[in-house]
């Protein structure tokens, strides 16, 4: 019954994408060919490692709005690094640091002071922002490291570097998942917390593993972009903050918890990066892509909550 | 006599507890005046008065908001969506002063209705719903502006805000006169009771007959109504309308106000006097950082840390009492 | 003769304050001096009245809380729990009757939560799904482990409570009401388990309010009345108009007094509401000074009939006729301002706003009334509710305390204030004497009294037995979502009759 359910809604964002591609590759010409297609797949990438953290935050019932600012403050930590002559791993490693740190910070607030995590990752947000302008005074940076703009721009069988690192993210992601003992509790979390309790499974680890991972993918999503780019702006993050939630929210993932695979969330994520890539091509301006993806969340979730809503009410018996 | 010494006593333990911003307001105003040149001076403190103004309206409305144990993120775009508007019905329709502010008005509301309908009747939680508007809201207005400025507004328009009645700057007054508006709305009337029970526990204020329904929704277009008041006398200040006033960063240091002065994160506390010495309190701030010649951006920063100690130390008192 | 595993002797468990903390000093007591054992291999049947202490003693066993006084001997030996996870290590596993799984993972996922199978890094899905699989083969149930819970019936979903249970090698099954949504089928089936689990030497406690079930599956029947332990029967014995005098036989006291008189007028009348899609619909009336009690089992439906009138809660078809204009669907405040009033039985949760003071909660219903033009006379609010404060006997430093620092007789009291200051004229009481102390209790039975001598309709849901016997001029009877039984005789007033009703 149920995997019968699951397909339909799989079969139902395939069945999406596929009449995207038909649509927009008889509507714009070169929009089918395989450079393009892959320029999409890379641009999609940096929305895509945000979405992997993001999915599991969103699992547990929580959500990260942090994205904006520790991206670009995480991206200018590195990039400073780099440009004070750091090696390319160590720079990275420093940036990666930061994000998991600042992650790892949300999911105290929410464990021990019990804060909500909108508002805790909102807050921790900001700060990152403020730290990212503050750091070069507002002022972008640029001109990297060869070896590093190769990671961003770079091809391998001519396929961007950043693609492989994607779906490293979506691979190491998912198995986690769906593989190990942490990735049942993440799920069991979002299910009945009341028994993830009871079975003696600290959900403080729980906590902190999400959060900093989501900080972690976060300030990884931040790198990559600067090394695609050749550049640090101090807020550059500021789209991916909406595009993660969207490409979760189309994937599938519940604002309600317990459910959502990272699989579906890189095809939310491709699905948010096709629809910037068409409108560009079209001509469209970025402004009304904003409008659409905030329409998308709002009617996605509110779907999702009816539909919920009406489980409960057809399950009442007496 | 020694109980109404007691009661004294508990009096100001409880204005504290209500009023904590007030204190910090003046600690942080002692430390300043004693380390920082030039800050204790009639002028500057008309400055930083004049500087809090007008986020002390949009303060208030985001009090409320908090207050219901939700939250509005689309506020410094809400704010952005105004300024553009009255500039463009000004300047670039030409419609009547009286008319234009009406009209922005009345799109404050509309997204307050908005934003109310989505968080209570579709029951999307408030900050994906107001997440979600805020990016909707701010795409409108850059397509609205051609996301370009309207510069140089007519004087007849400029004069509400920027005009002196008995030595006191008219945005200094209008936002006076709705902090006492506010102050009585909230601490007068059944609505600031009603609220505050509604903060509390919804279930309790819907079966004591309290229309919970109207007021969630209320509350979210007097937020935004408020915010499209503080759009109007901010673009008059800065003389340019402009599609990315305010932002999040706006919306953030709004928030921010609110929580230093008090508001519970988890509804159902809420106080006008807290909420203007919140803000106070980040102007006095920022007022220092500009005085003590540091950058701009540190106090960005500096904001977060603030709000943080503020949650930090509402949740360790809270739990203490 | 069978072995004695688990023993508890002289049980005693204290009402607690706001802080979790025992309250030695009252004379209410949850449990008293309560004694239980369990033999090996055996289904001990625990049955009692709402409030009798039967989950209480079952938390006691399974380690969630702590016994203040007794002792408690597994095996002969002493043992105390500090938690349920002990409480399982020592064989002991608690059914709930809220079933605990995560409806979002598959059966074998929630069987083995907490100490997956590993296989180096990985969980060994493999193996954890053929062991699940022979589990549940074991029990003769043909489920597949890589189910999602969610998609399970709850018959289902219990076995799969079951097996997760026994996976802890667990002696002693604690099940609290199993059937309580089970269809007749899947009890049978729950039945039959029962009784291989049983031969193959574990025992269960087994809680129920269904009689016709206990002799199918029961040993032995424990009944405790009061917070106090009664007596065991073996089923042998069992004698049904035994086990209802054990379960009640309680004394009226001399709190009840009436000096009402029922008069013609029909206040409330509710024509063929159904309060769920499948159960039956009901027809009742209340007549102006009249009270009438609603009695039944917790989950009979009361509460949800009177937050059905009350406008909380969607109900499916029928009219509610109030002074014979139709008041369905109105919002609560609509309802308040027509002199209808609900009193939830939850008082913490529906009935009080607790961070908020004494005299905000009691005028919270009546703003409108009091303040048409909006603002707040402080003052007058104040003399209002030393008023209240005065005439119903409220302990309270000030009108300005914080209700959650009351006690829960005072909160009660609060809670009736704000509603006799709406000038009510029919009242909805769910539990209104619900966790409150004797004294506390008679002084609101007095004041149900006078507001009928006044005229006043009053609906009260009770499940203390005395209470609604005491009180009523009219007595209904619920089960299962519908009225089972109408009683107006008030020499059919009687304790065990009532409660054949409700079974």
């Amino acid at each position: 019954m149920k995997g019968l359910k699951i397909s339909k809604k799989n079969l139902l964002i395939i069945a999406i994408v596929v009449a995207l591609f038909i649509i927009l590759g008889s509507l714009i010409p070169g929009f089918l060919s395989i450079k393009n297609l892959l320029n999409i797949v890379r641009q999609s990438s940096i929305i895509a490692i945000v979405a992997c953290g993001m999915t599991m935050v969103i699992i547990i019932k929580g959500i990260d709005l942090s994205v904006t600012g520790v991206l670009s403050f995480c991206a200018m930590v590195n990039g400073l690094l780099l440009l004070k002559g750091w090696p390319i791993p160590l720079a990275m490693l420093a940036g990666l640091a930061v994000g998991t740190l600042m992650g790892l910070f949300n999911g105290l607030m929410v464990e021990k002071l019990g804060i909500p995590a909108f508002i805790t990752t909102l807050v921790v947000g900001n700060v990152g922002g403020g730290l990212a302008l503050l750091l070069n005074a507002g002022k972008s940076i640029g001109g990297f490291p060869a070896p590093y703009v190769f990671m961003g721009n770079g091809t391998i069988l001519g396929v961007p570097v950043s693609n492989y690192i994607m779906i490293l993210f979506v691979v190491v992601t998912s198995i986690l998942m769906s593989k190990t003992r942490l990735g049942v509790y993440i799920y069991a979390m979002g299910g009945n917390e009341t028994v993830v309790k009871q079975q003696g499974i600290s959900t403080a680890t729980i906590n902190f593993f999400v959060y900093g991972f989501s900080g972690f993918c976060i300030a990884m999503a931040g790198i990559l972009l600067s090394g695609q780019l050749d550049t640090v702006h101090p807020t550059q993050g500021e789209p991916y903050q909406l595009d993660a939630i969207a490409a979760c929210v189309i994937g599938g993932v519940s604002m309600l918890g317990g459910e959502g695979k990272v699989y579906f969330a890189l095809i939310g994520a491709l699905i948010i990066g096709v629809q910037r890539n068409a409108l560009n091509l079209l001509g469209i301006h970025p402004f009304y892509q904003n409008i659409f993806v905030g329409i998308i969340i709002i009617v996605i979730v509110a779907l999702n909550i009816h539909q919920k809503r009406r489980t409960i009410e057809h399950s009442k018996i007496f | 006599m020694s109980t109404t010494q007691l009661l004294f006593s508990e009096k100001v333990r409880r204005f504290v507890k209500r009023n904590g911003s007030v204190v910090i307001f003046l600690i942080l105003a002692i430390i300043a005046s004693i380390f920082v040149k030039n800050f204790f001076a009639l002028n500057n403190f008309l400055t930083i008065i004049k500087q809090a103004a007008i986020p002390i309206i949009a303060c208030l409305g985001i009090t409320l908001v908090l207050m219901t144990g939700g939250i509005d993120l689309s506020l410094g775009y809400t704010l952005g969506l105004c300024s553009i508007t009255v500039g463009l019905l000004v300047k670039g329709v030409g419609l009547p002063i009286w008319l234009s502010i009406f009209i922005t008005l009345l799109v404050g509301l509309l997204v307050g209705f908005i934003n109310g309908i989505l968080v209570q009747v579709v029951k999307v939680p408030a900050f994906i719903v107001t997440l979600g508007t805020g990016y909707i809201i701010f795409g409108i207005a850059q397509i609205v502006s051609s996301g370009s400025d309207i510069n140089r507004l007519p004087a007849n328009f400029r004069a509400i805000g920027v005009t002196n009645i008995f030595g006191l700057n008219t945005t200094v007054l209008i936002s006076l006169i709705i902090c006492v508006v506010m102050y009585y709305l909230l601490h007068h009337s059944t609505f600031g009771r009603s609220l505050s029970a509604f903060g509390f526990n919804a279930k309790a204020a819907r079966m004591s007959g309290i229309k919970t329904e109207r007021l969630n929704i209320s509350v979210y277009m007097i937020c935004s109504f408020l915010v499209a008041i503080a759009a109007i006398l901010l673009t008059i200040r800065v003389n340019c309308a402009q599609p990315t006033m305010g932002g999040g960063v706006y919306t953030f240091e709004v928030i921010t106000g609110a929580i230093i002065g008090g508001a519970s994160l988890f509804g159902g506390i809420g106080t006008v006097i807290g909420s203007v010495f919140g803000v106070l309190t980040i102007k006095v701030l920022e007022n220092c950082i500009n005085l003590l010649n540091v950058s701009y951006y540190t106090y960005q920063a500096f904001q977060g840390i603030v709000i943080l100690l503020a949650i930090i130390f509402e949740n360790v008192k809270n739990r203490r009492l | 003769m069978k072995k004695t595993i688990l023993e508890m002797n002289a049980i005693t468990k204290f009402i607690f304050d706001e802080h979790g903390q025992p309250l030695r000093g009252t004379t209410v007591k949850i449990l008293e001096d309560v004694h239980f054992d369990v033999k090996e291999a055996e289904v001990h049947v625990l049955v009692g009245e709402n409030g009798a202490g039967k989950s209480t003693l079952m938390k006691i066993i399974g380690g969630i809380i702590p016994a203040d006084e007794g002792e408690m001997l597994l095996d002969g030996e002493v043992i105390t729990f500090a938690g349920p996870r002990e409480s399982l290590a020592h064989g002991i596993g608690f059914i709930h009757q809220e079933l605990n799984l995560c409806l979002n993972l598959d059966v074998a996922q929630n069987i083995f939560l907490g100490r997956e199978r590993q296989k180096k890094l990985f969980i060994d899905k493999a193996s954890m799904y053929t062991e699940a699989r022979e589990m549940l083969l074991r029990l003769g149930f043909d489920i597949d482990p890589k189910t999602m819970v969610r998609d399970l019936s709850t018959a289902q979903q219990q076995i799969v409570e079951i097996v997760k249970v026994l996976s802890y090698d667990c002696r002693i099954i604690i099940m609290d009401e199993p059937t309580a949504s089970l269809t007749k089928s899947e009890i049978d089936k729950l039945f039959a388990i029962i009784h291989d689990l049983r031969r193959n030497g574990i025992s269960i406690i087994y809680i129920s309010h269904r009689f016709e079930e206990l002799k199918e599956i029961g040993d032995r029947i424990t009944v405790l009345r009061d917070g106090r332990y009664i007596g065991t029967v073996d089923i042998e014995d069992f004698d049904y108009d035994k086990i209802i005098s054990m379960m009640v036989g309680r004394k009226l006291g001399a709190m009840f007094q009436s000096s009402h008189q029922v008069q013609d007028e029909v206040v409330l009348e509710v024509k063929g509401l159904r309060i769920s899609r499948n159960t039956e619909p009901i027809n009742l009336y209340v007549r102006s000074g009249e009270v009438v009690g609603l009695s039944g089992l917790v989950g009979a439906g009361r509460t949800e009939l009177g937050k059905s009138i009350f406008g909380s809660r969607t109900y499916y078809g029928g009219e509610i006729l109030y002074m014979g204009e139709e008041i369905g669907g109105l919002h609560p405040s609509n309802l308040i301002e027509k002199g209808v009033i609900y009193l939830s039985e939850d008082r913490k949760l529906e009935g009080l706003v607790l961070d908020m003071s004494l005299k905000d909660n009691m005028t919270m219903a009546s703003l409108k009334r009091m303040y048409p033009k909006t603002k707040i006379d402080f003052k007058r609010e104040e003399v209002v509710a030393q008023e209240s404060i005065d005439k119903l006997n409220i302990v309270a430093n000030s009108v300005e305390q914080i209700c959650n620092t009351l006690s829960g007789g005072n909160q009660q009291k609060v809670v009736v204030a704000k509603w006799l200051l709406t000038n009510p004229k029919l009242l909805i009481l769910d539990e209104p004497t619900r966790g409150i102390d004797v004294n506390a209790k008679s002084e609101i039975y007095k004041i149900i009294d006078q507001l009928a001598s006044q005229g006043v309709a009053i609906l009260m849901i009770s499940s203390e037995l005395p209470e609604i016997i005491g009180m009523s001029d009219r007595i209904y009877v619920m089960k299962r979502g519908a009225i089972a039984a109408e009683l107006t005789d008030k020499r059919e007033f009687i304790q065990e009759k009532i409660l054949s009703h409700t079974l």
